[in-house]
């Protein structure tokens, strides 16, 4: 209800955002809690100051209310705790999401890692960006390739177990087939971008609103 | 290495036979070639890590993760120093190099460090020339034309009103019922800003012009039907001062006003839906689809909606995947028996019949709306049980055309966009309907009595909408809770869609007529948002089937740029005929339109002038017009499907090329063994394609010719299979001959040799 006093008066504070930001690598205003880099999707405080709150949430002792750009890439939270967040909890493929975006592979996310995923997840991160995420979130064993194993536990993520081996087979039998256009059995970058791009509903599902 | 092939009757598995060494040689291999190399045109660097780490082995093997990254940096930086227009130092190949970096699939510490390292490339290089005055001022013009939009975006994008409450239904309940909120804030914004405006220009003046000596007599009757004590008040067209209005000094003419302001805020709200519209349909509908639909990797990919957050709609997801992919299972299992003519003519005729049922409602509707009208009886209660008449048929048709629709022979989402067009059309009708009956109708004041009907139209529906739909809602989930048999109560996102758009319609038609209707409109907007939201959260439970919300929104979209036009149309060929006499600022205007021509441009004074203007007007060049764009709206489609057939053929080729990519590295691998052979058939003559081949080409001296006439064509049983095998998706879809050692060529064929000396060699090369 408050937002709704903050469009009136929004309008007539224009210039609120006026001061020119210079191409420094790394700037520090006085009322964000770390260090942002200029180029961040389009300068999206606002978002980022959420994702900042989420991730204090995860663990208020472990993260300092004033984080330096030294902790913002040095104190890891551990994938359990992150896992244990509301936007993560119910996600099958949670745990892949948390290996994909630290920086060691474990799956233990530092601020930079945790801001990373929620802008490649955000509204504003190009199609291609989310394409080549999404692929290296199903590649479940992080060969660079969507082989028959990944896509088998990926259905069976997907459905939490219900189906039977037979109908998962069949299932991946035909993915492959319609996707896997230069034959090699498995899915390539190249294969998994032609899908996804073009799906209608990829830029709406694989979306998650911090 | 080829001995190693098993022959795997499922030919999938086959292709994992490999030995990994072979998949890390050909690995390599691939990485080398032109099409992983991709140009920098593009700004996009698709290796990770591992790839080069692949790639560099040697170097970084006894690297510790600090210098591994900074020889990863250092690779991206040299490859992107290779485009000069990426290097220059000038404020456009700042912009260039951010969006490059914004692009880069990396993370945020490997971005600094290349910004960084790019920086410190792109001083040493730059030239420092002295840019002129000229390109000065034309960078900081474009420079700061860019801040201002980002800052704009920024701004409108921190405002985000109702972010919390859209989070927390998206987590409830998918994307799909977030996509219905956001139209509803959309909107709201919409009708926010237009009242802004017609607040600012239109009611202030008139409030000031009033004399503040008015009885306020006003009773519930006249709240609920618009006559009465607020007949005559800034709610109504006739209300308004039709001269100037003087206030301390300042002349503010009220006719010029009211006619510029509501062009105006129609125009822009036309022109801003109209480029909403084609920049959905161009996301939802060009830039996917297109060719072919992969309907099993979708639903895999793109299956599970990433913002749900609530334990039952995580349930209720993965119960609809399942369902889903049975469903589509056993459509994937069932013969596909293509159904007989006659059974197709018949659904078609059905279709056509229902569609001509459907028409005629709605015809019939009009004609009993105007029948209603002219029986104008002397009750006073009249009007209002017409308005009330009208609403009860707009809320009750969709329900009926559900029903219609089920028992035609639509797919799913076809049925839907049916059912809201059909709607749409119903609904438009009957406001079209009101304003022809009224304007044709001798009544003075009829923009008035108009005015009156929308402002009627639009509080009934507010008592359907906010009272009485929600408590249907909270009775169905009472009797679900009682009776968890019954069908449990859903979001019915068209159907509530309908009501927006029926809303947003009436208050089309009705802004001219009553200025004010677009500030109620707003509030009701804003009070129907917490009433849905409520209603959502505590009656409704999540979808059983997932339902496409992309595309639905586009074609809201579309509806309401319809109604748009269609008012335009209406009120356009109302402006050119006559204004009203008695009453509103057009009093003393021959028609509306002579607002324009003689208040403004006082074109009888030139008549040059309003004779090229009164030719526009003539049905001539009018139909000129339309005739142009309807040639350029074909030319456009010819070129459309142009391309989808041209995408169709550059996927044929995709896939032979692959096949080509295939047979060449193998070929690559087994040559690089010394091991190939050229063996002719038994039955060519010396003529033959392979003879002169081996006799001009490959001459006896070369060190690989080895002709072995025990391997001929009999000995096929034991030849290695070659990769390139039957089983292939598209392989109907060129011609491949039959031979059953998979050569492209029959006159030769590659012979795998079992040297032990030469799989060493091997061993040695590939580590």
């Amino acid at each position: 209800m408050l937002k709704v006093a903050c469009v009136i008066i929004i309008f007539y504070a224009f210039l609120y955002h006026s001061e020119a930001l210079p191409s420094d690598l790394c700037r520090i205003r006085p009322k964000d809690k770390h260090c942002l880099i200029e180029y961040m999707a389009r300068n999206r405080w606002s978002h980022q100051i959420r994702v900042f709150k989420r991730f204090r949430e995860v663990n208020p002792d472990l993260i300092p209310k004033r984080m330096t750009e030294n902790q913002a890439h040095t104190i890891a939270v551990p994938v359990e705790e992150i896992e244990k967040l509301p936007e993560l909890k119910e996600n099958p493929f949670k745990r892949r999401i948390c290996q994909v975006f630290s920086h060691d592979g474990s799956g233990n996310l530092t601020f930079e890692d945790f801001l990373d995923m929620m802008s490649v997840f955000s509204e504003a991160a190009p199609r291609d960006i989310k394409a080549w995420y999404a692929f290296r979130i199903y590649d479940l064993d992080d060969d660079m390739y969507i082989g028959r194993e990944d896509l088998l536990e990926a259905t069976r993520l997907l459905t939490k177990g219900e189906l039977h081996a037979q109908e998962r087979e069949e299932i991946v039998a035909s993915v492959l087939d319609e996707a896997d256009v230069d034959g090699d059995g498995r899915l390539s970058f190249m294969d998994f971008e032609h899908v996804v791009v073009r799906a209608p509903d990829f830029l709406s599902t694989f979306h998650i609103r911090v | 290495m080829d001995d190693e092939i098993e022959v795997d009757p499922r030919p999938l598995s086959s292709r994992r036979s490999f030995t990994l060494r072979n998949s890390a040689a050909r690995q390599v291999a691939v990485n080398f070639m032109p099409s992983r190399q991709i140009p920098y045109n593009t700004l996009r660097l698709r290796r990770n890590n591992t790839e080069n780490n692949a790639l560099l082995t040697d170097v970084a093997e006894a690297a510790d993760e600090a210098d591994n990254a900074d020889v990863q940096a250092n690779i991206i930086v040299r490859e992107m120093e290779q485009h000069h227009q990426l290097m220059e130092d000038t404020p456009d190949a700042e912009e260039l190099r951010r969006e490059a970096l914004r692009e880069l699939p990396q993370g945020l510490t490997m971005k600094r460090n290349v910004r960084a390292k790019l920086s410190a490339s792109v001083s040493l290089r730059s030239k420092r020339k002295p840019i002129s005055l000229w390109k000065r001022f034309k960078y900081r013009m474009s420079f700061g034309w860019k801040r201002t939009k980002d800052r704009m975006r920024d701004l409108v994008f921190s405002i985000e009103l109702w972010y919390e409450a859209i989070r927390n239904i998206e987590g409830h309940f998918g994307s799909a019922v977030g996509s219905y909120f956001y139209l509803v804030r959309w909107l709201f914004t919409m009708n926010l800003l237009l009242s802004g405006m017609v607040i600012l220009f239109v009611v202030v003046p008139q409030v000031l012009h009033d004399k503040p000596d008015k009885t306020v007599n006003f009773g519930f009757w006249d709240f609920i039907s618009g006559q009465g004590w607020l007949e005559d008040s800034l709610l109504f067209y006739a209300h308004y001062h039709d001269g100037a209005v003087v206030t301390a000094g300042l002349s503010y003419y009220m006719p010029f006003a009211y006619f510029f302001t509501m062009v105006c805020l129609y125009l822009t709200c036309f022109a801003v839906l109209c480029y909403r519209t084609a920049y959905s349909y161009r996301r939802n509908f060009i830039e996917t689809g297109g060719g072919v639909t992969l309907i099993f990797a979708n639903k895999v990919f793109c299956g599970w909606d990433f913002g749900i957050v609530s334990h039952k709609a995580a349930e209720f997801t993965s119960t609809s995947i399942y369902n889903e992919f049975k469903e589509l299972l056993s459509e994937q299992n069932r013969n596909k028996v293509s159904m007989p003519v006659c059974v197709r003519i018949c659904q078609y005729m059905t279709n056509i019949v229902a569609t001509g049922l459907v028409l005629a409602l709605v015809v019939a509707v009009n004609w009993g709306l105007w029948h209603m009208l002219e029986a104008e009886t002397a009750w006073a209660g009249w009007e209002l049980a017409v308005s009330a008449l009208l609403t009860l048929v707009v809320t009750l048709c969709p329900l009926v055309f559900y029903g219609v629709v089920k028992l035609e022979y639509y797919t799913r989402r076809t049925a839907v966009y049916v059912t809201l067009a059909r709607t749409w059309l119903l609904d438009m009708g009957a406001l079209m309907l009101l304003l022809v009956y009224w304007s044709r109708s001798n009544t003075d004041c009829w923009e008035t009595r108009f005015g009156q009907e929308a402002y009627r139209l639009v509080l009934l529906d507010a008592v359907v909408s906010l009272l009485v739909l929600p408590a249907i809602e909270f009775i169905r989930a009472l009797i679900y809770k009682l009776n968890p048999d019954s069908s449990a109560p859903e979001f019915n996102i068209a159907y509530n869609s309908l009501t927006l758009i029926y809303n947003q319609g009436v208050l089309w038609f009705g802004l001219l007529f009553s200025p004010l209707l677009v500030v109620a409109v707003t509030i009701k907007f804003f009070i129907l948002f917490y009433v849905k939201r409520e209603c959502a959260l505590r009656a409704c439970q999540p979808a059983r089937k997932v339902w496409r919300a992309a595309q639905t929104q586009t074609v809201l979209y579309v509806l309401v740029t319809l109604s748009l036009f269609a008012t335009l149309f209406g009120l356009g060929s109302l402006f050119f005929r006559s204004s009203s006499k008695v009453c509103g600022p057009f009093r003393g205007y021959e028609t509306v339109y002579s607002v324009l021509s003689e208040g403004a441009l006082r074109l009888s004074e030139h008549p040059a002038a309003a004779t090229i203007l009164a030719f526009f007007g003539r049905p001539g060049p009018l139909a000129f017009i339309l005739l142009f764009l309807c040639v350029s709206v074909y030319y456009m489609r010819a070129r459309a499907l142009a391309h989808s057939s041209m995408v169709v053929i550059l996927r044929h080729m995709l896939v032979l090329q692959a096949k080509d990519k295939d047979f060449l590295l193998n070929a690559i691998a087994k040559v690089s063994n010394g091991e190939w052979s050229y063996s002719p058939k038994a039955a060519e003559g010396p003529d033959s394609h392979t003879w002169k081949y081996i006799r001009d080409v490959r001459k006896p001296s070369n060190s690989g010719f080895h002709f072995d006439a025990s391997r001929l064509s009999h000995s096929f049983g034991d030849r290695p299979r070659s990769r390139v095998k039957e089983y292939r998706p598209y392989s109907h879809l060129t011609e491949r001959s039959k031979s059953n050692d998979g050569d492209t060529d029959s006159s030769f064929s590659w012979q795998g040799s079992s040297s032990r000396l030469a799989q060493t060699e091997d061993d040695k090369r590939w580590p």
